[in-house]
Formats: C-alpha cells, structure tokens, sequence
C-alpha cells in the first residue's frame, strides 16, 4: 500500500532533446497548429458571415450586457439586504426588496438563455453558410488545385477546421466577450466600494502570474514531446495494421508488441509528466482564490471592527473575488480556442481565395450534339509555368475514329487528355472540336459530350446500382444492366451478395481492382456520349478479364471519337492513329501497319520487347 | 463503463489518493462560508479584533493545505490515468495481434487505429478528470446542503428543497442530451464521408458534370447537421438559465425565512450569509455540468468501441497455448517439406455465402513451381491465402506433407512459408530492418543472400547507405519494382520451404524477372506462383487455371495448350506476333 503510493514519484524525468523531432522517418508527430497570420482580416470576414444576421447578432449582444450586468448585481443585492435590512432596521419594504431582487435573477436567467439560444442559431448557420461555400468553391477551382496538394490536408480545413470555428462561435465569442465585461464591472464595483480591499484582493493576481510562467514553461516542451510521441505511435499503429497480412504470414506478432510497448512507454512517461504539472493550474487557481477568499474575510473582517466597512461589504467582496478569478481562467482558456479557431478560419478562407477556373467566356456557348472532329492545332502547355510537358502537338482526329496514345510514363498522355477536356487550356495553339475553338464552348457542356474511365477509377458510397448511374441519372434500372452486361461486369455483379443494391463502401473494399474498373466502364457506357476516353482504362485488368470485355468496349467505341491510353498491344493495334508521345513531343502517328514500315521509336518499343520476350520464353 | 473499472483496478492505490486530496480540497473549501459565519458573528459583531485575525490565519493555512493537496493529487491522477492507458493500449495492441486475419478484417484498418489511439486518449483524460474533478461536481453539491444543514437547519432544508427538482431535471437532460449528441456525431460522419468521396472523386465528379448534384447533396446533410446540432445544443444551453432560476429562489426563500428568524433571535446573520454562500457554491459547482455530460457520454462511446475489440476471438487456442507456456500442445511441430495438397478444398468468405472457391484438387511436391492464372476475382489470391492459414478452407482438406493443416502447430506451420502479397508493404526502418522481417535472427550474409537472389541486392549498394538505408514510410524512395523486390527478398531470407508470390513481379521488367525465376529455382522451395504472363507459366511445372472460383484446367504448358480453349486464348493475346506490353519500354 505505502509502496504504491510512492509509485507515481518514481517516474523518470523523460529528457527532450532540441530537434529531437528531425530524425528522418520516425512517424509523423503533428506540426504545432500555425497561428493566424492576418488576424484581424480573418477576423473581419468571419464578422461579414455573422452580418448576415446582424439584427439577432445585436440582440444577442444586448443580452450579453444585460445579463453581465444582472450578474453583478445579485450579489451586490444581497450585500445590500444584509446591510440595509438585516443589520440595519432597513428603510423601504422588504417585500418590494425581494421582488426587485427575484426579478434580477429572472431576468438574469432569461437574458443568458436567450443569449445562447440565439448565439448558437447564429453560429450553425454561419457554419452552415461557410461549409456550402467552401465545398461548392472546390468544385469551381482548378483541378491543378488538387494536384497540388495532400487530400488529407484539403480534408482537414473541411472538417477539423470549421468544427474548430463552429465550437468557438457556439460557446467561447459570448464568453469572452461576457468574461471581459464582468471582469471590467467587478473590478469597478470593487474599487467603488472599497480601493484597499481591492487592492488586497489583486495582490493574488502577480502570484498567479508567476505560478503560470512557472509551470507552462515545464509544460510547453512535455506537451510537444508527448504529441510527437502519440504522432509516432500513431504512425506504427497504421503501418503495423496496414501490414498485418505480412505479420501474420511470417509470424511476426511478437515482434510488433514489443515495439509497440517501447512506444507506449514514451507515451505513458512524457503523459505522465505533461498531466502532472499541467494539472497544478486549476489548483493554483482555486489555491490563490482561496487565499484572497482568506484575505478578504480576515482584513475586512478587522475593517469591518473599525468600521470602515460594512459585513454586507465583505459579502458582496467574497463572492466578486469568486466570480473575478472565474472569467480570468475562462478567458485564458478561450483566448487559446479563439486563436487556434481564427487559425482555422483563416485556412478556410485560404482555399476560399483560390482562383477558380477562369469563367466560361461570355460567347461561350452550349453544345447540342456534335460529331466528334478533333484538330490539335500546335498546341503546347506547362504546368505552372515550368517546363513545357506537351509541345507543339499538331494532329486530328476524324469523327468515330479511335486515338491510341502510347509513350512512357511522363510522357504527356494524361495531360493531353487533361487539354481535351479542359481541366486545362493550352498555353500556346488551339484544339478544336467540330471545327469550334473549345475554349468558346462552355465547360460543362463540352465535358457532358465526353465519358471517362479514369486512371484510378473511384466509387461512391452507396449501391452498386447508384455508382453506375452516375453515368446518367434518370437511367432506368434495365438500362444500368444493360451497360453493366456490356462491360462484363453483370456476371461478376450478380456473384456477390446483393446484386446491384449491394452496398459499397466509399474506399470499394469488397470488390477488387479490376472490378472497380469494370464498374467505370459501365459507367461510361450509360452514359452513351458523342466522344470516349479511356485512360489506362483496363490497366488492373487482367489479360483474361480483358479478353473477355474488349467486345463491348469495341461495341461502345464504334461510332464514337475515343481516346484510350492503353499498355497493351492488342488495344492499340485496334486503333485506327496511334500517337507515339516521348517527353511531351508527338514523335510519330499513324496505324500499327504504318508505324511499324516507318521504323523509328513505336517499331524500336515493339522490336525490343519482342527480343526480350524472346530471350526469356 | 465495466472495461473501465478493470483495467482501473491496478491502480486503485493511487485513485483512491487522488480521491481523498480531492476530499480535503473540498474540505476546506465547504468549511469556508462556516469560517466567514465565525468571523461575523464572533468577530465583527463581538468586536473582537482576535478573533478575526485566528480565523483569517486559519483561513490561509487550509487554503496552504488544499493547495498542496491538490498538486499531489495531480501526481497520483496523472499515475492513475497514464498507467490505465498504457495497460488498454498494450492489452488492446496484444488482441489485435492475437486476432486471426480473418477476424483482424472484420474491423476496418482505420478504425482499429482510432481505437487504439483517440478512443483510449479519450479514456484517459475522462478519468483524469474525473479523479480531480467530475466526481467534486455531485460532492460539492451534496455537502454543501449538507453544511447549510449543518450551519442552520431550518435555512439549510430550504436548500435542501431545491434539490430533487434538480436532481429529476439533470438525469432527463443528460438521457436526452446524450441521444441527441451521439445524432449530432452521426450526422457529422455523414458530411464528413461526403467530403471525402468528394474530394477523392473530384475529377469523376468534373467529367461527368456533376457538381450542381454534388453541391445539392452536399447541403442537404450540411442542413442535417444543423437543424440536429441546434436542437442538441438548445437543450444543453437551457440546463444552466434553469439551475440557476431554481437555486436562486432558494436564494430568495432563505432570504425571508432568515429575516423572520433573525428577527426570532433564532438564527444569526452569520449563520444566513453561510447559507447564501453554500447556495452560490452550488451554482458554481453546477456550471461545469453540461461539459460532464459530453464528456461522460463520449467515453461511454469510446469504451463500448474498446469492448467491442476485446470481446473478439483470439486465433486459435493451440496457438494461445503455445504463446503462454511456449511449448507445444498436441499440435506437429515440424520442419515442413514443402509437399501441398489440396482435396476438395472450397471457402467463403466469413459472413458471405457466395463461395470464392469451389471444389478445388491438386497436389504440388515439394520443390515443384505452380502458376496460378485465371480472370480478376476467380480466387487466386484466396486460394494462396488459404496455405499459410490466413483463412480457413470451409469445405475439404488441405494437407501440408500429408498431415492436415489444422493439425500442425500455426508458428511452425507459417515459418516455413514465405509469403509476398499482391500489394507492397514495406515498414519504416532500415533496408535489412525491413528484409529481416522475414527472420529476425538472420545474419547479414543471409540477407544479402536473399537481396541476391532476388535481384535487388546491386540496387541496395546503390544506396546512399547500403543496407543501412533507412526507407519512409512504405518505402517511398523506392521505385515499385524495387520495393517488390525487397518484399521478395524478405520472403527468401526465411529460406521457405513453400514460396508464394502473388502476382508480385508484375513491376518487374522481363529480364529481371527471368532472373528471379533463375535463382528461385536453385532455392528448390515450392513456389506458388500467381501471374498474367504466359511467359512465367511456361517454365511451371504445374498451372491452375481459374475461373469463377473453379478449378477449370490444370497441367502443364503443353498439356493446358492441347487441353484448355481458354489458355489457348491467352498464350495467343500474349504472343500473336507481337509483345503484350509497348508502353513499359522505357
């Protein structure tokens, strides 16, 4: 028993190296929040969010005042009865006393509520105003957008960040501006009634300072120490996890426990620390409060035998310096949660400046059908002014003609494709569809001639059904498994349990790969479009499954103008003009017969496969 | 709530110390209003400077003892909490390893994480904060009364009153809140998924044009999550406008009653301003309440989804048996030779009923190479599973060596087996770090052995620090042929007898492929060997053909290409007159 208790001072001291954080691959502890950079512009807007309710906001305000001021004059009343009244025989009457006083603390309770009541109708909607904006400015910003930054990180500013504002706005914009008021009242109603009592009660307030200093300096580094801890125990955590398969196969679970004990250890050490010292705040809080209590009671209480106080003096000091040091800590603590939202305000509203795709010009006009002629007209293009990744590119492609783009990793295809359908103009040349120049044909409607199975073929919570009829919304059910019979995945969809109303979940766990590009191509299918890309469309298809829907992508090309990015030969030699890109220059086009009789890079990438083939069979 | 009270059990020392600092910090602050009475009516009314000046010292000195109370209950909650985190994490850690894969796959990886790490945070900090100052809230409340009883009975009992009335509020508030806040929670996932399907479909979305529906989905869960974060809160922010509407009426009664008694010679003004102040303190002590409730419900929340992980089945008892006393139980325990069979093997998933395999024969002897083929689900990657016992086959028998699989020992069994998954996984770490986890006892010419043979050792001395060089998170300064290589070689340094790679030279270029190929053989492990390229199934000694989940042709090359229309169909796709593959020439 003795012993155990003695436990908790046997914990080592962890010792925090400087830049102990710099080791390379030790986990990803999270980088410490970066602080408002414009504060007082971030400020501004998130107030032009809140105008938009200005006249509650007001009221809202006006209850904050009153109800501070209400609260203050409780005790102030209550000071009085006992002077007035209870001490003293007590002038007016007493009944009209209580009424008065009963009609404070009504009116106290009322105006608080209403104030939260109100606040928080104001704020959800704020929040909701700002969500709706924000996510309907994602989808007007450029795709270069995305592909410059970590998807986690975009993430984080819709979600953590506006929680971080939702909160504040909720709870701590009223309580700091409510705590600042009474802090001001008391402290005036104090040095009203007695300066030396006041002055007795302060003296508290530069040992509270010094014990802060104190023990945030020993804090401040256990803190960051433990977060980098957890951000390491986290990173083992994933990585142990994702790799169970290899940990089970090879019988490595011992090994992975005791790694994770190490870690845990540090967790607990650095935690125990942290906690321990922090924990001496809300002490020293209440310690000091008790004190200036003890203060308060013993010097006026000798005031009071001279008389130059009253008792109902002393009680109304006694509960002000309660209520004095309360909002000191409340607004300690919210002045850490308004910056830290301010912070995340302020990257809300960084996405929320991002330019958006330049605007459909004014002429820009909306397609009926087309015919599907291509023409690339010289065209070049860099990405964020570097190096040019596709130049000069000149080529045409003839209505229901099939476009093979062949040439290494890097050499331009996606990119290509990215002009084609605008997610990016050309910075020099044109393209033009049906003889127009694209760029005078809206977005929208250029892209609704066009279906796409992408690279990395993505699926969205919800049925199996609802995926493919992404394609076209009002598709009836019998012309979902059309195109789902044409893309051969009918066979595999009717296997699984649930058919076409089996849930996906957003990450398509439960079906493979290849099966998700299935479901892609059926997507595309339905959507029945003028003109078809492919990009690397059946790349996690296997050569049987391949086979076995190259007739129905052949079916869905015939008549179409298609673009396919492809590995295999069998698909381009299908084609009718394969361009051969290298380092972003159209080296050769022409038919597999045409290219293979020129000789050049397209025969030298077929030639020097076959030797190799050779060589190895 | 029982998880959390076991796991507590160890440190109840501790608790318990914590508890009691926090008993005589509350102490002295309850004993307060009554020394303020004393004061004022002993010292100011009496006159007697004395008096006051005894109080008020002894007034500073409990407020000394309450502040170095409660700086060590600081240390002994902190002990309590921290050392109660460490035990779940570990415990929870262990049972996730103990968990066989099928089971581990029940829980998606991501949110085993979230339990590991922010629901046990959550644990900890709730009962941190509850040794210091959850359990104070309902103490202070009670003693109070208690005290203003105590002081004057009939002013005290008017306190008294007010207490069922909030004792019934409180209990329906927090039911409700906490109902409404776990919608809240609900409704917040669902904006959050939509944002991230968003996000990671953002080019779909763009090509298909539909924003304008995205948008509009987008807001109706937005809208969702207002109306029902607004009712929450509306309910939440009227518990304390209410409280203190009651309480002060209590405030307002003991003010009259107290003039009536005063007046009586029955009670003393002293007495009176205790009891007001013992009413404020209970305001106070309430004010945190609403803040206890969430928090109190988050952690009910977090130790159901611990429970739900600890109350999963260990893999299987032998191997619990064997990790506990380190011996064998009646399980084999052997050197495998490498001979596999497989009679009428057939499996499903766990929870599916749509068999992924069915009716599956064919025997391998040791040293053979088998190419599995087939089209993308037709179960190849389940069948190797079913080897290393990842899974267990729900129809038939697979026999290793002629002995049952469930009858060898689990460890024994997957140590002789070295298994490359389709999908690269390589840990943070060093090269040899990553290579020795296939056998942590290998010396370091056994790794640049397997690195050998499996075409990545020249790589690896390219390296800035050779075997030293330490690899990202997954590897990421790695090409993906290089990382495949280095997951190979982790599977050789084992020195299998049985060698499965499932489809995991497809990153690799012909020749070096050839290569491997080359050196596995001198190795003369059985090689389960899954693949597109006709051109790695000619050298096999045996090929499975798949498809749909059945064994639909097994042979060689020569008796597949007389036999099977299907194989047939693919040698010629693959070897028409041209290469398969144009665009990896690089």
């Amino acid at each position: 028993m003795f012993k155990a208790l003695l436990e908790p001072f046997r914990h080592p001291r962890p010792v925090i190296e400087l830049g102990a954080g710099k080791i390379l691959g030790t986990g990803s502890g999270r980088k410490p929040k970066a602080k408002a950079r414009d504060f007082a512009g971030t400020l501004k807007r998130i107030w032009s969010y809140l105008a938009k309710r200005k006249a509650k906001l007001y009221l809202v305000l006006l209850m904050v005042v009153f109800s501070s001021g209400l609260a203050l004059l409780g005790p102030y009343l209550i000071g009085m009865a006992v002077d007035d009244y209870l001490e003293g025989a007590g002038g007016r009457s007493w009944g009209l006393f209580l009424l008065s006083l009963a009609l404070v603390y009504l009116f106290f309770s009322l105006t608080s509520w209403l104030q939260n009541i109100w606040m928080i109708e104001i704020a959800q909607e704020t929040i909701y105003r700002m969500r709706t904006d924000l996510f309907a400015h994602l989808h007007r910003l450029p795709i270069s957008f995305f592909n410059r930054r970590q998807q986690g990180e975009i993430m984080s500013r819709l979600t953590n960040d506006i929680e971080n504002v939702s909160s504040t706005l909720n709870s701590s914009a009223i309580q700091i501006f409510s705590s600042v008021l009474t802090l001001l009242g008391t402290v005036g109603v104090m040095l009203w009634l007695s300066p030396l009592l006041t002055l007795l009660t302060f003296i508290v307030v530069p040992l509270m300072a010094l014990g802060m200093r104190w023990i945030t300096r020993r804090t401040g580094p256990l803190f960051k120490e433990r977060q980098r801890n957890l951000g390491d125990l986290n990173g083992y955590v994933e990585e142990t996890l994702s790799g169970q398969r290899i940990i089970k196969a090879f019988s490595q679970e011992e090994r992975v426990i005791s790694g994770f004990r190490e870690r845990n250890t540090r967790i607990m050490l650095t935690g125990y620390w942290a906690q321990a010292i922090s924990g001496f705040i809300p002490k020293l809080m209440n310690g000091l409060n008790n004190l200036s209590f003890a203060i308060v009671a013993g010097v006026g209480g000798l005031l009071a035998i001279q008389g130059t106080v009253t008792v109902g003096v002393i009680l109304v000091f006694v509960e002000y310096t309660r209520q004095f040091t309360r909002p000191l800590n409340d607004l300690a603590n919210q002045w850490n949660t308004l910056l830290s939202a301010i912070a995340g305000a302020e990257r809300v509203f960084e996405v929320m400046d991002e330019e958006t795709e330049a605007r459909d010009e004014g002429a820009a006009k909306s397609l009926a059908s087309v015919e599907g002629a291509v023409r690339f007209n010289g065209v070049s293009f860099s990405y964020d002014g570097g190096a040019d990744t596709l130049r000069d590119i000149t080529f045409e492609a003839k209505p229901g003609e099939m476009i093979a783009l062949v040439g290494p990793t890097g050499a331009g295809k996606t990119t290509l494709i990215g002009l084609l359908s605008r997610f990016y103009d050309p910075a020099q040349g044109s393209i033009t569809l049906d003889g127009r120049d694209i760029t005078s044909i809206r977005r929208e409607s250029l892209r609704s001639q066009m279906a796409f199975v992408l690279q990395e073929s993505f699926l969205f919570k919800g049925s199996i059904r609802d995926n493919i009829r992404y394609g076209r919304l009002d598709a009836s059910n019998e012309e979902v498994e059309r195109a789902a019979r044409l893309a051969n995945a009918h066979s595999f969809i009717m296997r699984i349990p649930g058919g076409y109303d089996r849930m996906l979940s957003a990450d398509g766990s439960g079906i493979s790969q290849g099966q998700k590009q299935l479901l892609a191509i059926a997507r595309a299918i339905l959507a029945d479009p003028s003109m078809l890309v492919l990009d690397e469309a059946t790349s996690s298809i296997d050569t049987v499954t391949e086979i076995k829907i190259q007739q129905g992508l052949q079916a869905l090309m015939k008549g179409r103008t298609s673009f396919v990015i492809a590995h295999r030969l069998n698909t381009i030699r299908a084609a009718d003009r394969i361009l051969v890109l290298q380092a972003g220059r159209l080296m050769q086009q022409g038919s597999h017969e045409e290219l293979l009789g020129q000789g050049g890079l397209y025969s030298e990438l077929v030639q020097g496969r076959k030797q190799e083939e050779a060589g190895r069979v | 709530m029982a998880l959390i009270f076991t796991f507590l059990k160890k440190y109840r020392v501790a608790a318990g110390a914590a508890l009691l600092m926090m008993l005589i910090e509350l102490a002295v602050e309850l004993s307060q209003p009554v020394l303020i009475a004393k004061i004022i009516d002993q010292g100011i009314r009496e006159q007697n400077a004395s008096v006051v000046w005894l109080w008020g010292g002894i007034l500073v000195g409990s407020a000394v003892v309450a502040f170095i109370a409660g700086v060590l209950s600081s240390f002994f909650a902190s002990h309590a909490s921290q050392g109660f985190a460490f035990d779940l994490r570990d415990k929870l850690y262990d049972k996730v390893q103990s968990f066989s894969y099928e089971v581990f796959n029940r829980f998606a990886a991501s949110s085993l994480i979230t339990r590991l790490t922010g629901d046990v945070s959550q644990l900890q900090d709730t009962i941190f904060m509850s040794l210091r100052f959850m359990t104070r809230v309902p103490l202070v409340v009670l003693g109070s009364v208690l005290m203003a009883l105590i002081v004057h009975v009939k002013l005290g009992l008017i306190l008294a009153l007010t207490l069922p009335v909030l004792i019934v509020f409180l209990s329906w508030v927090m039911k409700k809140a906490s109902a409404m806040f776990r919608t809240v929670q609900n409704r917040l996932d669902g904006v959050n998924s939509v944002i991230q399907e968003n996000l990671t479909g953002i080019r779909l979305i763009r090509v298909f044009v539909r924003m304008g529906h995205e948008i509009g989905r987008f807001a109706a869960f937005s809208g969702d999550l207002m109306r029902t974060t607004i009712s929450a809160l509306r309910l939440t922010e009227t518990t304390m406008p209410f409280i203190m509407l009651i309480v002060n009426a209590g405030i307002l009664l003991v003010l009259w009653f107290g003039r009536v008694e005063i007046a009586a010679g029955e009670a003393t003004l002293g007495q009176m301003v205790a009891v007001i102040n013992y009413a404020l303190r209970t305001i106070g002590a309430l004010s945190a309440l609403s803040w206890i409730v969430v928090t109190f419900s988050r952690a009910r929340a977090s130790s159901q989804r611990i429970s739900e992980v600890m109350a999963e089945q260990a893999e299987d008892q032998a191997a619990a048996v064997l990790k506990a006393t380190g011996a064998t139980n009646t399980a084999v325990n052997r050197t495998l030779q490498g001979k596999v069979e497989f009679d009428r093997v057939s499996f499903r998933y766990p929870g599916s009923d749509i068999p992924v395999l069915e009716d599956i024969s064919f025997t391998v002897q040791p040293g053979q190479r088998v190419a599995i083929m087939g089209a993308t689900g037709s179960g190849k990657s389940s069948l190797v599973a079913l080897i290393p016992r990842l899974y267990e086959e729900t129809g038939g028998v697979i026999r290793m060596d002629g002995i049952r699989n469930t009858e060898l020992d689990m460890a024994a069994l997957r140590r002789g087996i070295g298994y490359v998954p389709q999908e690269v996984l390589l840990f943070t770490g060093s090269v040899s770090d990553n290579i020795t986890w296939g056998n942590e006892h290998a010396t370091q010419e056994q790794i640049e052995q397997a690195a050998q043979a499996a075409q990545i050792h020249a790589t690896v001395l390219g390296l800035p620090n050779g075997y030293d060089t330490k690899l990202g998170q997954r590897g990421v300064n790695l090409s993906g042929g290089q990382k495949q290589r280095l997951t190979i070689a982790r599977a050789l340094v084992r020195r299998p007898s049985i060698l499965i790679l499932d489809d995991s030279t497809s990153a690799l270029d012909a020749v070096t492929e050839g290569q491997l190929l080359e050196a596995l053989k001198k190795m003369s492990c059985t090689t389960f060997l899954i693949t597109q390229k006709i051109s790695s199934t000619a050298s096999a000694d045996l090929i499975l053909l798949l498809d749909e989940g059945r064994l639909i042709g097994q042979g060689t090359h020569e008796e597949l290409m007389a036999g099977s229309k299907l194989y047939r169909t693919i040698y010629e796709s693959q070897t028409g007159e041209a290469s398969p593959y144009v665009q990896s020439i690089t």
